[in-house]
């Protein structure tokens, strides 16, 4: 029953927010603070969520940082369980309906551990719900002035561009940019045979208007937006380019629709897709998970 | 050291020009109404080899391509072709991505492996079960049933992306299909080719464990250099893009570093096709591998190498004397069969609609330049004799030639309906 309910829940509004706690962690209260943000932007219900052993150390380090940060008077729950840390937070998400799951995220995984799977890296390849990625959380709140979408051609993108808007309102952005990344694989070697100057720019000048064209049908379909929405199309490999876009514009968050397939080992090897932004986040990123199928 | 005459340079230099330039104002002839670009450069080797020039006027042609009076220039030529080769090999391999063929999902895995099997399977039964139908005897067709199945498994990536661009469905979902399952039908066709030309040059007399040894050798070498030689050039690459000279560096690397996998695969007794495809697929693959290189490289190599190849071969087999209207037939037969029926099943089987499956299956089929020089490779390591290689030339160009009208035919009765 539950799970019929989430899976036609839309993606938003954010009813429930969830945070992973990690004590281990010296920005534990950083991130608290901006869930708690959140929560009040949204008016919605926190759950905070540790995955390992519950002690008394813990729980006096986390009512210290709930009583400094004043969550007194608001509507939380607190989840103590053990077990696998992705999948235990995938079931907890699941049950209790959490609408979005708000982790700090270090910006690129070294070495080994990025081929392995950190427990961030492995919830952004299977979450069920939509994850906010904190690269650089603070008690005073991120600006989430400049927001960047990828507006891929795909059916979740309406209802990742239609949560951005949500999103964006309540938390006051200032401009929404949604990006269609145009890969020109393959044009270069079929115009390299028999081509004039004027055939290859006309071929090149075709496919983008063709992709401006498809975006711009996209964002009007999205209905309207109190915030200032522009487009934006950039050439590269899909993932790597809007990547890059995202670093050179400093976006302060980054949306990109969930995977449409579960992420493996091979991905990461042959890396294509949200694995380019996983590998080294340019900034905060929202994955929105549309529930569409 | 050996050294060509002033003579010698002046017959190289003019035989080298002559190509260059007729094949040029054939192929842009060619153009004007429509034909493939190697049609072209494949006439002008006719016309100036043996089968035309060498009967009309031997002494011209013996002048200008002494393949048998000067060693020295043939020498020469013979290096310039296998460069030729190589070189092709290695944009070809610019192009393969990997993870293209990893987000297409399941239509690309279906339309991939059922354009590979059907025709595979279909090429090597016909020649296995019926040998004499190419002249071939029942002792030796293991390697030529194993050749035929390829030669009717691989598309050609080049011709299939232009047909798409022209028909403005480059970027649509039966475009994507099929360029990733082109991609697949030719990492798998090039890599099991390198196999049997490995085969075709040790023989298949040291058994089992000489034939696991080199399929060991293959996967390796490919494994090793797609893992980790993507890892390394990822990182020298926009090192080597904005440090050094612009694109001197990344082309001198690029190039460099072809030839050093070439001449690896080759010194392990692994054609030098093999290190050069490879080379090519872990450059091409690199996101840090920018496009205006990338294009420099294809322009290089499809202006100025590929005609010389295509040229030459029209100067070594004679089109007319080994023309035999039923082994075209044949191979024209089962390579259409084959891979439409595969590719439409496979895409089909992949959950597309029936219309747009067929028009996969059309797409793939072109096989263009690719299946050429395939077959002059296999004629050059004694796989097949001429009017295999003949009939083979044949159907590359008549499947590159109707691919186009019959995919817009099936995109259209789907538009229709």
């Amino acid at each position: 029953m539950e799970y019929d309910t989430l899976k036609h829940r839309p993606p938003y509004p954010f009813a429930t927010i969830g945070v992973a706690m990690a004590f281990s962690s010296s920005r534990l209260e950083d991130v608290l603070a901006e869930a708690k943000i959140l929560a009040e932007t949204c008016n919605a219900r926190l759950l905070l969520i540790h995955i390992g052993e519950k002690t008394l150390a813990k729980e006096n380090i986390l009512n210290d940082i709930l009583k400094r940060l004043g969550c007194n008077s608001m509507e939380i729950q607190i989840i103590w369980q053990q077990g696998n840390p992705v999948k235990t937070l995938l079931n907890i998400c699941k049950q209790h309906l959490v609408d979005l799951l708000i982790l700090r995220a270090k910006r690129r995984e070294k070495g080994l551990s990025y081929y392995l799977g950190s427990v961030v890296r492995g919830l952004s390849r299977a979450a069920k719900c939509s994850l906010l990625l904190l690269t650089e959380p603070q008690v005073s709140g991120t600006s989430f002035r400049k927001i960047i979408v990828n507006g891929v051609q795909n059916p979740k993108t309406i209802p990742t561009i239609q949560t951005v808007n949500y999103f964006a309102t309540h938390v006051g952005a200032r401009e929404i940019i949604v990006v269609t990344e145009s890969d020109q694989q393959g044009v270069a070697m079929a115009m390299a045979y028999d081509s004039t100057a004027t055939q290859t720019t006309l071929v090149k000048e075709r496919l983008s208007s063709q992709e401006a064209q498809q975006l711009h049908e996209l964002v009007s379909l999205c209905g309207p937006c109190e915030i200032k929405v522009s487009e934006k199309i950039v050439t590269g490999r899909p993932g790597y380019a809007i990547r890059q876009y995202a670093e050179q514009a400093n976006a302060d968050l980054l949306v990109i629709n969930s995977p449409d397939a579960k992420y493996g080992l091979i991905d990461r090897i042959f890396t294509h897709g949200m694995e380019y932004i996983l590998e080294n986040l340019p900034c905060n990123l929202l994955i929105v998970h549309s529930r569409v199928s | 050291m050996a050294k060509l005459t002033p003579d010698d340079l002046v017959i190289l230099l003019l035989a080298i020009s002559t190509m260059l330039l007729l094949s040029r104002f054939a192929s842009e002839l060619g153009r004007k109404v429509g034909l493939p670009i190697v049609m072209g450069e494949l006439l002008v080797g006719i016309a100036l080899g043996p089968t035309v020039l060498g009967t009309l006027s031997p002494t011209i042609y013996n002048t200008i391509f002494p393949f048998t009076t000067n060693a020295h220039v043939s020498l020469a030529l013979d290096g310039l072709f296998s460069l030729a080769v190589i070189m092709l090999l290695f944009v070809a391999g610019l192009e393969i991505q990997l993870s293209q063929v990893i987000r297409q999902g399941r239509i690309t895995v279906f339309a991939g492996l059922g354009s590979m099997i059907l025709p595979f399977a279909s090429g090597f039964a016909a020649a296995w079960f019926a040998p004499h139908w190419f002249n071939i005897a029942k002792s030796d067709h293991f390697l030529f049933a194993l050749f035929l199945g390829t030669a009717m498994s691989i598309s050609a990536l080049p011709v299939i992306a232009r047909i798409l661009l022209d028909m403005k469905l480059f970027k649509t979902k039966v475009g994507m299909v099929i360029i990733s399952s082109a991609i697949f039908n030719d990492l798998i066709g090039w890599l099991f080719f390198s196999f049997i030309l490995s085969l075709a040059a040790e023989g298949t007399n040291d058994g089992a464990g000489g034939i696991v040894s080199t399929l060991v050798y293959i996967v390796a070498f490919s494994v090793f250099m797609l893992v980790i030689g993507r890892l390394l050039l990822n990182r020298i690459l926009p090192w080597v893009q904005t440090r050094l000279s612009w694109p001197g560096g990344v082309l001198s690397l690029s190039l460099g570093f072809c030839l050093l996998c070439a001449a690896f695969t080759e010194s392990i007794h692994i054609h030098a096709i093999l290190g050069a495809f490879i080379a090519g697929i872990a450059i091409g693959d690199s996101v840090h591998l920018r496009e205006e290189a990338r294009e420099i490289m294809h322009q290089f190599v499809t202006n100025f190498f590929a005609p010389l190849f295509f040229v030459s071969i029209g100067l070594k087999v004679d089109f007319i004397q080994y023309f035999d209207g039923f082994i075209v037939a044949i191979v024209l037969l089962i390579a259409c069969v084959g891979k439409v029926v595969g590719a439409s099943l496979g895409a089909r089987l992949g959950g597309m609609h029936w219309h747009h499956a067929m028009a996969v299956g059309f797409g793939l089929n072109a096989r263009g330049a690719m299946e050429i020089l395939l077959g002059s490779l296999a004629f050059q390591a004694g796989l097949i004799a001429q009017p295999i290689f003949v009939a083979l030339v044949v159907m590359a160009l008549v499947t590159s030639i109707t691919s186009a009208p019959m995919i817009r035919y099936f995109i259209k009765e789907r538009a229709v309906r």
